[in-house]
């Protein structure tokens, strides 16, 4: 049947199996990329729960609960490719959400897309398969969705936040920045976007330092950036390597200030992290330990409650958990779980949600918003801002 | 001039928790003849135990000290469950050591998650000598090394104990009719090496956070100074070991910062090419008849 129904290019939905819609996740929840990949459930399966919790959703004047069915993609491209043939060819789901990986969300999709299953990728950096072309009606790409901001306005974010609030600390604008950053693809791809984005805002950037991936001891890099006496040393984009690598940063002196990309407040209240300089920290895409946003505490209170640890990068499952309530609403409006008419329902509405009040995709499918940065004081005391990012990409 | 010497000095502080687990490595093939890749993860939770000791209010000295005591004891546990069924079969425990890793990791996972985890430092002071930054954490961790394997070093080969072991290497059997308890004796250095992955995972979560993956990246460097130093030579793990960490600092420091692994492993390659028993010398493990 399921082989009938791919042939047939239609889409295999859960409804026909009653009144539940089934959502899928495929996320590493073992492997190298568990810190940031448990979070994929754990933020899908809260809105899940809100959702059900609030009586399901209405599509044709028929209530349906929602139900998550998640896969351990091991860090591994194969796991995740089989999690997904899976998921759409037995487990019928109406829509996936993964993986936290550019690459597996790529060949995720060779399988949702000719399925026509709605498929949310927290990625930045999905650009060249998300054109114009790609993703209009009968496109290879049509039922794709990037939950994240282009790399260029996440990194345009958070350069302003950075330097904006670095340089009241410092007491004078900052100038010379030197970015460390870990030398696998991601690394090396995003720190571009980075470097690029702190050149546009003034700064002079004598040197990017790769490590290699699972460096601990950071001492050696340190001390080459120290010899370019640094106003800033921005550490690009692994959380955890940068918890690993800022006490060793102070320790040497090695620069006036400091960025940690993708660190929490939150985490470095409850490790007790203390520095004698100012030290920026952002999180993707708004933090829990301290925020700007509203709509941070309810939110980070009802997903540790249920369950969830206290992460470096628990702010991730915010990339996915307002789009499972951006899409339950699409289903409302479009009043039917069909594929095109749901895509032709995100494509016209906005959404209010934690991130953002006014979430929408742009015509590429891609989402627009600001990244939170804030700033520990050599006393303690924690700022935050969300500053908008570029409309363009810098040259 | 500064950059250099911090540079050195940073290289030694490292090369002191890999000199441990090289030692560890060095000793339990070059006795025993079993390869445990599984040697990083037994770190690992030596540093695990130590994070649980501390976060529970344990202060640091006592709680390296169970960190030592409980991956000795797993080492014991191990040796008398698996390893020693593999004897002789040296490819097995190598399979069994492979199989190992993924269990210890996701043991840990499974009861402690995945995130980081770190310790507030236990020694905190910093020294400034002509630009040169010294933290008393990282003499702390030089210090600690030297000290035990210099001891270990006096015990292998001047005490009985390390001549009875010396001659088990070098024939089993004829050792064994000559009265030592060979199987005894082997189950001993593999507890010592396993006791020496618990001090070195204790002082590197005194140095940085852990994850349950952090062994892995050291195993490989701990079996790169054990092959440089000539496996089953002791001096020859530590001298390896300070070379590995100089050539990683001043590689890191002043060539290609993101080749600072491929220079450790090139120069382990360069070496078994010219000197396949290592710079020092080693044993291809105990002879059996």
């Amino acid at each position: 049947m399921a082989l009938c129904l791919g042939a047939s290019g239609l889409p295999a939905l859960a409804q026909d199996a009653g009144n539940t819609i089934k959502i899928g996740v495929v996320a590493a929840e073992s492997g190298a990329f568990v810190s940031a990949g448990h979070t994929l459930p754990a933020g899908v399966g809260l809105a899940v729960k809100q959702i059900n919790d609030a009586g399901g959703i209405n599509v044709g004047g028929k209530n349906y609960k929602l139900e998550m069915v998640k896969r351990d993609d091991r860090t591994d491209i194969a796991t995740a490719i089989a999690a997904t043939q899976e998921l759409v060819r037995d487990e019928r789901v109406a829509a996936i959400f993964g993986s936290e990986s550019h690459d597996f969300t790529l060949a995720m999709a060779k399988i949702t897309q000719p399925a026509k299953v709605m498929h949310f990728a927290g990625n930045s950096t999905l650009g060249k398969v998300l054109t114009p072309e790609a993703v209009k009606g009968g496109g290879e790409n049509h039922y794709l969705f990037q939950s994240e901001p282009q790399e260029f306005q996440r990194s345009g974010s958070t350069a302003r936040g950075v330097l904006s609030l670095l340089e009241p600390l410092l007491g004078a604008k900052p100038k010379k920045s030197v970015v460390i950053a870990g030398n696998d693809a991601t690394g090396q791809f995003l720190s571009s976007f980075y470097i690029t984005a702190l050149k546009a805002e003034g700064q002079d950037v004598p040197d990017i330092i790769f490590y290699p991936p699972e460096t601990t001891d950071f001492s050696p890099f340190l001390t080459k950036a120290k010899s370019y006496d640094p106003d800033i040393i921005h550490f690009w984009y692994n959380g955890d390597s940068t918890l690993t690598a800022l006490p060793q940063a102070l320790e040497l002196g090695a620069a006036k200030s400091y960025f940690m990309f993708g660190v929490d407040p939150g985490i470095w209240k409850e490790r007790g992290l203390t520095a004698d300089v100012p030290v920026a920290m952002s999180c993707v895409p708004i933090c829990w330990g301290a925020s700007s946003n509203p709509g941070s505490k309810p939110y980070f209170d009802a997903y540790f409650a249920a369950g969830a640890p206290h992460g470096v990068t628990s702010s991730v499952s915010l990339l996915y958990h307002d789009y499972v309530h951006f899409l339950a609403k699409a289903w409302e409006k479009a009043g039917s779980f069909d594929p095109d008419k749901t895509v032709d329902a995100l494509m016209s509405m906005k959404y209010s949600g934690v991130v953002s009040d006014t979430l929408a995709f742009n015509e590429t499918h891609q989402v627009t918003h600001a990244t939170e940065v804030c700033a520990a004081a050599p006393g303690g005391d924690i700022t935050c801002s969300m500053q908008q990012p570029p409309e363009k990409a810098p040259q | 001039m500064d950059i250099l010497l911090q540079q050195i000095l940073n290289g030694l502080s490292i090369a002191s928790v890999i000199t441990l687990i090289a030692v560890g490595v060095t000793l339990i093939f070059g006795l025993t003849g079993i390869i445990n890749f599984a040697h990083g993860e037994f770190l690992m939770v030596g540093s695990i135990v130590t994070w649980l000791a501390v976060s529970n209010g344990i202060a640091f000295p006592l709680a390296l000290i169970l960190g030592v005591l409980a991956v000795a004891l797993m080492g014991f546990v191990l040796e008398r469950a698996i390893f020693r069924f593999t004897l002789e079969r040296p490819t097995n425990g190598f399979i069994v050591s492979l199989g190992l890793i993924v269990v210890l990791q996701h043991v840990v996972i499974l009861f402690w998650n995945a995130n980081q985890k770190s310790i507030p430092r236990p020694l905190t002071t910093v020294w400034e000598i002509g630009g040169v930054r010294i933290a008393s954490v990282r003499v702390m961790v030089i210090l600690m090394t030297i000290a035990v394997v210099a001891m270990t070093y006096v015990m292998i080969t001047r005490s009985r104990y390390g001549r009875a072991l010396r001659a088990s290497v070098e024939d089993r059997d004829t050792a064994a009719l000559m009265g030592i308890p060979v199987r005894r004796y082997i189950t001993g250095v593999f507890v010592l090496g396993s006791a020496l992955a618990g001090l070195g995972g204790g002082l590197l979560i005194a140095l940085f956070p852990i994850t349950p993956f952090t062994g892995g990246t050291m195993v490989m460097k701990g079996f790169a100074v054990a092959l440089i130093g000539g496996l089953g030579n002791l001096s020859g793990a530590v001298a390896a070991g300070l070379i590995l960490g100089i050539v990683e600092g001043l590689s890191a420091g002043y060539g290609f910062s993101e080749w600072t692994d491929a220079y450790s492993f090139g120069l382990m390659i360069l070496v078994l090419l010219f000197r396949p028993h290592g710079l020092f010398g080693g044993t291809s493990g105990p002879k059996m008849a």
